[in-house]
C-alpha cells in the first residue's frame, strides 16, 4: 500500500483533503515557510502577500459561484464593497460624517461576511429565474445600483472621492495597531496582520475545499453541468443557486474586510465595474473551479506589479523612461493575460501546474 | 412645458447615440452569439483617431472623420480575426470575458494617448462656435445633436436596405439564422464574421464621434456613456435590431427625463435619489426588464433542450 499513493481502497481516501503524504508534507514546509517568511522578509513584500492572501480569499468566493456552480456574477465587487463597509461601520473610529462603533475584530469580521451573505439572498430569486449571460447582466445591473449607493450613503462610506478610514486591527480587546510585545521582542503590525490573513486564508481554503468534496459542491458541480438535468435528479435549484451566492459573498465580505485594513482607507469609487471584472479575471487566470486556482491567480496579480516595481527599482529605470506608466502597464498585462489564458490555456494558471506536476512524476517517461 | 421639450430633445439624440453602439451590439450578438464588451472601447478608439487626425495633426475635418471611423471599423475588423476567431464554439460566457480583455487593452493604449487633459474633435463649422445650437421656442438644440439623430436614422435605414437587398446582406442574415446551413450553401462565414466587426466598428466610431463631439470631449471615463447602449440592448431583447431602437429610444427619454425631474421630484416627495441619478436609471429599467421579461422586449425566446 505504502507505494501506491493512487490506489484508493475506500471513498473516504478518495475525498480527503490530502490524499496521500506527499500533499501533507509539503502543505506542512509551505507552512513552516510562510509563517518565518514574516520574520524575514521586508514589509514591502510582506504587505503585498498579505494583500495576495486576502485577495485569494474573495477569489474563492467568486469561485464558488462561477466555478463551481457555474453562475456567472459581475456584482462580486459590490459584495466586497458591502463587507469592507460593514467591517469600517462595525469596527472603525466615528467621526463628524461617518458613523464607526469601534468593536472587536471577533464581532466585525465575522459580521462582514454575514451581512454580505445577506445582501446576496436578494439576488437569489433571480439567480434562479435567469441564467448565463442574463444573469450576468442583472448582476452587472445590481453591481451600478451598488456603486451608486455607495457613493451617496455619506455616514457609511464617507462619499465619493473623499472616503473613510477603516476597522481597527482590536483583537480580544488588546490593540493590534501599535504592534505586540513579547519581553524583548516587538512584534509589528505588519507581521501581525500578516499572520492573520494567513490563519484566514488556511480556514477559508480548507473551508472551500470542504464545500468541494460535499454534498452542496456535488450538487454545484451539477447545476454547472447541466441545470435542468440536476434538477431532474433532485437538486433543489433555488437552495443551491441561493447558496451558491450567499457563500461566495460571505467569502467576498471577509476577504474584503481584511484587505481594507492592509490599505487603512476606502474610497467609494473603487468598487466599480472594472474591480468586479477583476473579481473574474483572477479566476479566468487561476484557474475556475479549482481549489488551488484562485490562490494562483491572487498572488499573479497582487505580484506582478510588485515584480515590476522591484525590476523597475534594481535597474535604476524611472518611470518617465517608459512608454506607459506603471498602472498602464499592469492593466495592459492584465488583459494580455486575460485574453491568452482564454485562448491557449482556459483551465489557467493552475492548469499549467497541474501539466508540470504530472510532467515530473513520470519523469524520465513521457507518461 | 419647454422643459419637457428640452427633455425629449436631448433624449432623443441621446437615444440615437445608444441605438448606434446598440445595433452594432446585436449585429455581433445575432452573427456569433458573442455579448462583445469591446464595443464601448471602440467607439472612444474611434474618437481618439478622430481627434488625433483632425486636431494634431491638422488633417480636414471631414477627411479625419472619414479615416478614422474607416480606421476604426478595420479594428473592429482586426480584433475579430487575431482574438475571436480562435474562440468560435467556446462557451458564451468564456467569449464574452475576452471581450472584456480587449476592452482593457484598446482603452489603456487610448488612455495612455489622452492623457491628462480632455482631447477635442475639431469642429467643421468655426463660424457655428464648437458646432453651434438653434433656439427654438425656448428649447435649445445643438446641431451636434441633430446631426446625431438624422445620422442614426440615415444608418438604420441604409442597414435595412442592405440587409434586404444585397448579398452580404442576404448571407449575414442566414448566417444568423443557421451557422452550419449556411456554411453548406457556400457561404463563407468566417468573412461574414469579419465584415460583422467591421459594421460593428464603424456604428461605435459613429457614436463615439457624437458622444465625444462639440464640448463634451473626449476624456479616460467617456466610455462609461457607449457602455449605457448595453442596458438598451437588454431592454429591447439581445436579438432584435428594432428592439435596440426601442430600447435606445426608452432609455435615453428616461435619461432625459430624469436628469431634469429628479430635482423636482426629490422636492416634492422628500426623497433623495443621489446625484448622477439620469446614469444609473437605465440600468434600473434593465433589471426591473430583465427581471419580468429575460428576454428583452422582442427578443426570441430562447429554447432549451435537455
Amino acid at each position: 500500500m505504502k507505494s501506491r499513493p493512487n490506489l484508493y481502497t475506500n471513498y473516504d481516501k478518495e475525498t480527503a483533503i490530502f490524499s496521500n503524504n506527499t500533499q501533507k508534507f509539503w502543505f506542512a514546509v509551505l507552512f513552516v515557510l510562510s509563517v518565518s517568511l514574516c520574520f524575514v522578509a521586508t514589509d514591502y513584500w510582506i504587505l503585498l502577500i498579505s494583500r495576495s492572501l486576502t485577495f485569494s480569499i474573495g477569489a474563492w468566493g467568486i469561485n464558488i459561484v462561477s466555478g463551481l456552480a457555474g453562475q456567472i456574477t459581475l456584482a462580486h465587487g459590490s459584495f466586497i464593497g458591502i463587507g469592507v463597509y460593514t467591517a469600517a461601520v462595525l469596527g472603525g473610529v466615528a467621526s463628524n460624517s461617518v458613523w464607526g462603533y469601534e468593536l472587536d475584530m471577533l464581532i466585525w469580521l465575522p459580521a462582514a461576511g454575514i451581512v454580505a451573505a445577506l445582501f446576496s439572498l436578494i439576488l437569489a430569486p433571480l439567480a434562479v429565474r435567469l441564467k448565463g449571460l442574463n444573469l450576468a447582466l442583472v448582476t452587472l445591473a445590481f453591481l451600478f445600483i451598488c456603486s451608486h449607493i455607495f457613493s451617496n450613503f455619506i455616514s457609511v462610506t464617507g462619499g465619493a472621492g473623499i472616503g473613510r478610514k477603516v476597522a481597527k486591527l482590536v483583537l480580544f480587546g488588546i490593540n493590534l495597531e501599535e504592534g505586540l510585545v513579547f519581553g524583548n521582542f516587538l512584534l509589528e503590525k505588519n507581521q501581525i496582520q500578516y499572520l492573520i490573513c494567513l490563519f484566514l486564508c488556511i480556514v477559508m481554503g480548507f473551508g472551500f475545499k470542504n464545500i468541494v468534496r460535499s454534498r452542496a459542491g456535488r450538487a454545484y458541480a451539477g447545476i454547472r453541468d447541466g441545470d435542468i438535468a440536476a434538477e431532474a435528479l433532485g437538486v433543489n435549484l433555488f437552495r443551491y443557486k441561493a447558496s451558491a451566492f450567499a457563500l461566495a459573498s460571505f467569502y467576498a465580505g471577509v476577504g474584503g474586510a481584511m484587505a481594507s485594513t492592509i490599505s487603512g482607507g476606502v474610497e467609494p469609487g473603487l468598487f466599480n465595474l472594472l474591480f468586479s471584472i477583476l473579481a473574474v479575471a483572477i479566476i479566468v487566470i487561476g484557474g475556475a473551479g479549482t481549489v488551488l486556482g484562485p490562490l494562483f491567480g491572487a498572488f499573479f496579480y497582487i505580484m506582478a506589479p510588485g515584480f515590476i516595481q522591484y525590476i523597475l527599482k534594481i535597474t535604476h529605470l524611472t518611470e518617465s523612461a517608459l512608454p506607459l506608466n506603471l498602472g498602464q502597464i499592469e492593466a495592459m498585462l492584465f488583459g494580455l493575460c486575460i485574453i491568452l489564458f482564454l485562448i491557449f490555456e482556459p483551465r489557467g494558471l493552475w492548469g499549467i501546474w497541474f501539466r508540470l506536476r504530472n510532467y515530473f512524476k513520470a519523469w524520465p517517461f513521457s507518461y | 412645458m419647454t422643459i419637457f421639450l428640452q427633455a425629449t430633445v436631448e433624449g432623443l439624440s441621446l437615444a440615437a447615440i445608444y441605438s448606434l453602439v446598440a445595433i452594432g451590439f446585436v449585429l455581433i450578438y445575432k452573427s456569433m452569439d458573442v455579448l462583445s464588451f469591446a464595443q464601448p472601447a471602440l467607439a472612444v478608439v474611434g474618437a481618439g483617431l478622430i481627434s488625433s487626425l483632425a486636431v494634431d495633426r491638422g488633417v480636414p475635418f471631414w477627411v479625419a472623420l472619414f479615416i478614422g471611423i474607416s480606421l476604426t471599423g478595420v479594428l473592429g475588423l482586426i480584433v475579430e480575426r487575431t482574438f475571436l476567431r480562435p474562440m468560435v464554439g467556446e462557451p458564451v460566457f468564456s467569449v464574452a470575458i475576452l471581450t472584456i480583455g480587449i476592452d482593457i487593452l484598446l482603452r489603456t493604449t487610448l488612455d495612455n494617448w489622452i492623457g491628462l487633459n480632455p482631447r477635442y474633435m475639431g469642429d467643421p463649422f468655426p463660424s457655428f462656435g464648437n458646432f453651434g445650437s438653434a433656439q427654438i421656442g425656448g428649447v435649445t438644440i445643438k446641431y451636434l445633436e441633430i446631426a446625431a439623430l438624422a445620422t442614426a436614422i440615415f444608418i438604420i435605414i441604409a442597414l435595412n436596405v442592405f440587409f434586404r437587398k444585397s448579398k452580404y446582406g442576404v448571407a449575414m442574415r442566414a448566417t444568423s439564422f443557421d451557422q452550419e446551413a449556411a456554411l453548406a450553401q457556400g457561404i463563407n462565414v468566417g468573412r461574414i464574421f469579419g465584415l460583422v466587426w467591421f459594421i460593428a466598428g464603424i456604428l461605435a466610431a459613429f457614436a463615439g464621434f457624437f458622444i465625444t463631439g462639440g464640448f463634451n470631449t473626449l476624456s479616460q471615463t467617456s466610455f462609461v456613456v457607449a457602455l449605457r447602449a448595453l442596458p438598451a440592448v437588454v431592454i429591447g431583447g439581445l436579438d432584435s435590431i428594432p428592439g435596440a431602437v426601442v430600447g435606445s429610444i426608452i432609455i435615453g427619454l428616461t435619461q432625459g427625463y430624469v436628469a431634469y425631474y429628479q430635482y423636482d421630484f426629490e422636492i416634492l416627495t422628500g426623497i433623495t435619489l443621489g446625484n448622477g441619478f439620469s446614469l444609473l436609471a437605465p440600468y434600473i429599467i434593465m433589471f426591473f426588464i430583465l427581471v419580468v421579461k429575460p428576454d428583452g422586449l422582442y427578443g426570441t425566446k430562447e429554447v432549451e433542450r435537455v
